[in-house]
């Protein structure tokens, strides 16, 4: 029974989009309620398989079986993949109800919903994946519709640059992924993950390939997750609209990165310094980016920072070989995190459209119910004791504790980073006073339709952590994270929060400007000019490389009076096909020369 | 007497020939004419071959086979590649193959 | 019914053809298009109906092969055939404006006959395992190509895409048959099957020097570098339909030719080291130039004429990744490749022919605001350059994937890490394409393109066949 609701939640978002795209393109409205209610279906259905607890695996299609290599899409249904399944749905439908309000006048809605529906089965394809080459394709189907729903208002030259953006940086950690696939096929030809669990519990892998298998299968949670160093891709990606934010740039695609890595747990296990570097990355990136996060004044952008480091964090406990703690704080994050994306969403819907926060203030009495439903899911994600976020990241500093190197400090540093800008985006958005009468002055509280979902997120925001939801969705093991007990971590994590809360309370509370002005956090380490340099950097080098070569072939064959020669001035390929009849024999002549040299040396 | 050697030698510096002014030389006729002999090089050492790979006596007759659909496919390329040719010069004026060159990059 | 009534039937269709046209009013060469379409897909329907040989020992089968493999690549000329024969109804226009005969009206007929007669070499050439079968099946198909690529005698470009493939074309038919006799001289045989057998015995200087005038000569043929200077301008100057027909029946038919010409010396160890190292060598060197002379190209063409130098470089490095793929051989995996590269090129082309028709143009900015201007006609554009990317879920990604997974078994790293750098760089100039359907605004005042039914027809089987084939691969592995 399982295998067909899981046949049903994978193809049912797939036939919403078809039929928006092929026939209700024109009726904006049932395309919207088509989309919707196949969000709501599947949401029940993934209940429903979470319900049932009959874990097996099924074949939905077998593309090929030849030599071994048996390529299909197999559905893998256990507790990891349905308690993800309903964290997507979940989070799914209530983004897609509150996108009914956001996007009701905007021209594209059918598009938009498609892009949605269309997501929405590529990410289920990713969770439900048993091997990792369906797991590659949906990969690719996910970074597809973010690409079309960052730019979903191309007019926008800022959407379509930072569509492609993404798209590009995404496509440098897939190849890797991609190279990774390839290897562990190469060494065990196994691709699907039992199997290739069985492979490396028998050691057929010398440690050194399987390290670099997975450091390569690592490459595509750092473009997917946005790790250092492809982060940039993420913050540009909040030119999509809201709801999309929430959805796929916060709570589930992201997220993916960390699900594959628990997935292929046994591999990180396996695979020794693979996982120092992995939980490094993770780190390092949790720092970065709440160091940029301190000095944005774009709300979507600090919350765009927040992610980042928190994905950080749960690469990081994977790394730690902690996947458990990483899959809990994912579980936690997604609801608050959504939770915070939809706030934002509706503070931008009532302030028409403006994003700098610095224009805002005082939205505390405008927006009675936004301002409690942002405040509960700040205090989740600062870890405010007993919020589901507490608990997750109480699980992670564990790890990093217990691995008593330097990331302990590191992971502790950011929290204290987090509570710090968290409580500067909230006193500066909510309190004090309206700064610009425009946009905060008339601000007044969303229809009921967008804040029933933000309710319902602040409610799990705070419950999620406990025991008596965690243990249904993760498992029963999940339990152990939520029962306190006294540890050095814990104080420490009390300790920062009470610090993080203090310094942003003493800095911001009724300030209308900002008053520290650190320019490297606001231009974001300079990541993006260093890139945009090396860039250039290459280009320029391998100009200069042809011209060199260039220079070679003139001097030296030229000389030999041919014209064929003589005519290749200029850069490198495209003088090379010069048009030219005569430089083309030659040119065939040579390679005729080097070949047959090459066959008899 | 003649030896195989001596044949191939012939062969590789009648298809070297063949093949440098096809290279090098700027008229397309010559060049054409180049390419024959290119073609000729390759029936002359398949004959030398198929005369010294003797069995009962006799030569193989498989390479010789094949000399005959060189010349006659030769034939046949040269008619349509002056066909071609006349083309062209008719509507350019010219048999320099530098001057036509009016697609690159 | 044996396999080679299936060549006597197409060649005597071509010269009833020819033969017809003379006598056709030229109002009416259509009906010679229409005449020969239907005789091919005859002929493909009878092609369904041949059974392979049955033990009977005739000295036929020493030079003539019927095995599936060649009935699967007679089936690829055939079916290629007829897709060219459409796209060429579809460009007829343009044809009657640069075929003027020196006094009267177009030249038009002969432009449909030629197709079945190179078709017919083709197919002859997928059962060719004799040296001089293959060399005489391979000068068919080349010598229609040189009128084909000159046809339009009233256009420069086209007159000087034929000049520059007939020269350097019978160059490689000058290298081909040196190499050709060389390998007579090695091994004494003619035969594929004696030459096999032959060839361990064979003194290596002269066996080494036999392949690689052989593999320079193939690589002409199936665009790889350093042999590909003639694509770019060959592919833009020749009228379309024959650009289609040359990128994709020329190159499925040499690739046919390559393994059968190879394999005897894959086999051998002490040559196969060499040999692998020069495929894998050009190989990389295809995929390199390929992709990167792509990037800047703003003629539609000429892009797809890089394009079909880097998909030959991902096929010569399954051609060198044999014997480590179980039954994923590299056979089978070039066999899928050229089916998914026939699906989406011909797609590919087949749009151009229509924008072509409308603007005049073939450069990319034609293909401004397609998206508005015909959204089906943009549509068929996004899947064609998606699958040439290799976007999972068309058949081009798979394609690359079967290459990847058994470049992987090889243990060819460096020239894995090649080709994916080349796939990347593939997906920068093939989401050009994409951008300036679905981006870039049209010009001013810039009318509907209409697509008439044939065409229609044409881009939905192309569109469903690029989509099936990346799904259900099994489709084609099955059949071989």
């Amino acid at each position: 029974m399982t295998s067909t609701y899981a046949s049903i939640i994978l193809l049912f978002p797939l036939f919403s989009a078809a039929a928006i795209l092929l026939g209700l393109k024109k009726k904006a409205n049932i395309s919207a309620l088509v989309a919707t209610g196949s969000a709501l279906l599947t949401l029940v259905l993934s209940v429903l398989v979470l319900n049932a607890k009959e874990w097996s695996s099924v074949t939905l299609l077998q593309w090929s079986k030849v030599g071994g290599l048996e390529l299909g899409i197999d559905l893998k249904i256990d507790q990891l993949s349905s308690g993800m399944m309903l964290v997507v749905t979940g989070v799914g439908a209530l983004v897609h109800l509150f996108s009914l309000i956001y996007m009701k006048k905007d021209a594209g809605k059918a598009r938009f919903f498609a892009g949605l529906s269309l997501f929405m089965f590529s990410m289920t394809g990713i969770v439900y994946s048993a091997n990792l080459a369906m797991m590659f394709i949906f990969w690719e189907l996910v970074g597809v519709s973010s690409y079309i729903l960052i730019g979903h208002w191309f007019e926008k030259n800022s959407a379509a640059d930072a569509a492609k953006k993404a798209f590009l940086t995404n496509r440098i950690g897939d190849f890797g992924f991609m190279i990774g696939i390839l290897l562990l096929w190469a060494a065990t030809r196994e691709i699907s993950f039992d199997g290739l669990s069985n492979a490396v519990a028998a050691g057929n892998m010398a440690p050194g390939l399987l390290a670099a298998a997975t450091l390569c299968i690592f490459c595509g949670t750092v473009g997917k997750s946005a790790q250092f160093p492809l982060h940039v891709w993420l913050p540009d990606a909040m030119e999509g609209p809201t709801p999309v934010s929430a959805l796929i740039h916060a709570a589930t695609m992201v997220a993916a990165g960390v699900y594959m890595l628990v997935r292929v747990s046994f591999l990180i296990e396996a695979s020794g310094w693979a996982a120092d570097v992995i939980a490094w990355i993770g780190g390092i990136s949790a720092l970065l980016a709440a160091l940029m996060a301190t000095q944005q004044n774009d709300i979507k952008r600090v919350l765009a920072y927040s992610t980042l480091s928190q994905l950080g964090y749960m690469v990081m406990a994977c790394g730690l070989l902690a996947s458990e703690a990483g899959m809990f704080h994912l579980f936690t994050h997604a609801w608050f995190k959504a939770g915070l994306f939809l706030g934002s969403g509706a503070i931008i819907y009532a302030c028409h459209h403006e994003q700098d926060i610095w224009k805002m203030g005082g939205l505390k009495d405008k927006m009675p119910v936004t301002f409690a439903t942002f405040g509960l899911c700040t205090a989740a994600l600062i870890a405010v004791p007993f919020t589901s976020g507490w608990w997750s990241k109480e699980a992670i500093l564990e790890a990093a504790y217990k691995n008593d190197g330097l990331l302990f400090p590191i992971a502790a540093g950011t929290a204290l980073l987090t509570a710090f800008y968290m409580t500067r985006l909230f006193v500066v958005v909510f309190f004090g006073k309206g700064r610009d009468s425009h946009v905060a002055g008339h601000a007044h509280e969303v229809p009921m339709l967008m804040r029933a979902p933000l309710i319902i997120l602040a409610v799990l925001a705070v419950l999620a952590g406990f025991a008596l939801i965690a243990g249904p969705v993760l498992g029963d093991e999940y339990a152990k994270y939520s029962q306190f007990h006294f540890s050095v971590p814990a104080i420490v994590s009390i300790l920062t929060l009470a610090l993080g809360v203090g310094l942003g309370l003493k800095l911001y509370a009724g300030r209308d400007r900002e008053p520290v002005n650190i320019k490297l956090f606001a231009n974001k380490f300079y990541f993006d000019e260093l890139y945009a340099k090396i860039v250039k950097l290459c280009q320029d080098s391998v100009a200069a490389v042809a011209r060199v070569l260039d220079g070679l072939l003139i001097d030296g064959v030229g000389v030999g009076g041919t014209r064929g020669f003589a005519n290749m001035t200029g850069n490198a390929l495209r003088r090379i096909q010069s048009g030219n009849l005569q430089g083309y024999a030659c040119l065939f002549g040579a390679g005729v020369l080097v070949i047959v040299l090459l066959a008899l040396l | 007497m003649t030896t195989l050697n001596d044949y191939l030698i012939a062969s590789g510096l009648l298809f070297s020939i063949g093949l440098f002014g096809v290279m090098f030389r700027r008229n397309i006729i010559v060049i054409f004419m180049c390419l024959e002999m290119m073609l000729n090089a390759a029936n002359l050492s398949l004959v030398a071959f198929s005369r010294f790979n003797t069995s009962a006596g006799l030569p193989d007759y498989n390479g010789q086979m094949l000399v005959f659909f060189i010349i006659t496919v030769a034939a046949a390329e040269v008619a349509v590649g002056l066909a071609i040719i006349i083309a062209m010069f008719r509507s350019r004026r010219t048999v320099d193959v530098d001057e036509i060159s009016s697609m690159k990059g | 019914m044996p396999a080679y009534y299936l060549e006597i039937a197409v060649v005597v269709l071509g010269l009833v053809l020819l033969l017809v046209e003379a006598f056709t009013p030229p109002q009416h060469k259509r009906r010679i298009g229409w005449a020969a379409l239907a005789g091919i897909a005859a002929t493909f329907l009878l092609l369904l109906t041949v059974k392979s040989h049955c033990g009977c020992d005739s000295p036929m089968w020493q030079f003539y092969d019927d095995s599936s493999l060649s009935l699967f690549f007679k089936g690829l000329a055939l079916l290629c055939t007829a897709f060219v024969l459409m796209l060429g109804l579809e460009y007829l226009p343009v044809l009657e404006k640069y075929s003027a005969r020196a006094g009267g009206g177009p030249a038009t007929g002969e432009f449909f006959a030629l197709p079945v007669l190179i078709c017919a070499g083709l197919m002859w050439m997928a059962s060719a395992i004799d040296i001089t079968t293959i060399f005489l099946s391979l000068e068919l198909t080349t010598i229609g190509f040189y009128i084909m690529v000159a046809y339009m005698r009233r256009n420069v470009g086209s007159l000087e895409a034929g000049v520059k493939y007939l020269i350097l074309g019978a160059l490689s038919t000058g290298i081909l048959v040196y190499g050709l006799s060389w390998l007579f001289g090695a091994t004494g045989q003619t035969g594929l099957d004696a030459i096999r057998t032959a060839l361990p015995s064979a003194a290596r200087g002269p066996a080494l020097f036999a392949f690689a005038l052989i593999l320079i000569a193939l690589c002409f043929k199936i665009a790889a570098v350093p042999f590909h200077f003639w694509v770019p301008d060959v592919y833009q100057g020749a009228p379309t339909p024959v650009t289609a027909f040359l990128s994709v029946g020329s190159k499925a038919a040499g690739f046919l030719v390559a393994i059968r010409l190879m394999e005897p010396f894959l086999a051998v160890e002490s040559l196969r080291t060499t040999c692998i190292a020069i495929l894998v060598a050009v190989a990389c060197a295809t995929l390199i130039l390929g992709n990167l002379a792509a990037i800047p190209q703003g003629n539609f063409k000429r892009l797809l004429a890089y394009s079909s130098i880097s998909h030959a470089g991902f096929l010569l490095l399954a051609l060198a990744s044999d014997r480590h793929t179980g039954e994923l051989t590299s056979t089978r995996i070039i066999a899928f490749y050229l089916s998914a590269y026939l699906c989406m090129t011909l797609l590919a082309f087949a749009v151009l022919i229509i924008i072509n028709k409308s603007t005049g143009s073939d450069e990319l900015k034609a293909f401004d605001g397609l998206h508005r201007r015909n959204p089906f006609l943009g549509f068929a554009t996004l899947i064609a350059a998606a699958s040439l990317a290799g976007v999972p879920l068309t058949a081009g990604f798979l394609g690359k994937f079967f290459v990847f997974i058994a470049a992987a078994g090889a243990q060819q790293w460096l020239a894995i890490g090649i080709a994916v750098a080349g796939a990347a760089a593939g997906f920068y100039y093939y989401f050009k394409v994409i951008r300036h359907v679905y981006w870039n605004t049209a010009p001013e005042g810039a009318a509907a393109i209409p697509v008439s039914p044939v065409a229609k027809s044409l881009l939905i089987i192309l569109i469903a066949a690029t989509l099936v084939l990346g799904v259900y691969p099994q489709l084609i592995l099955g059949l071989l």
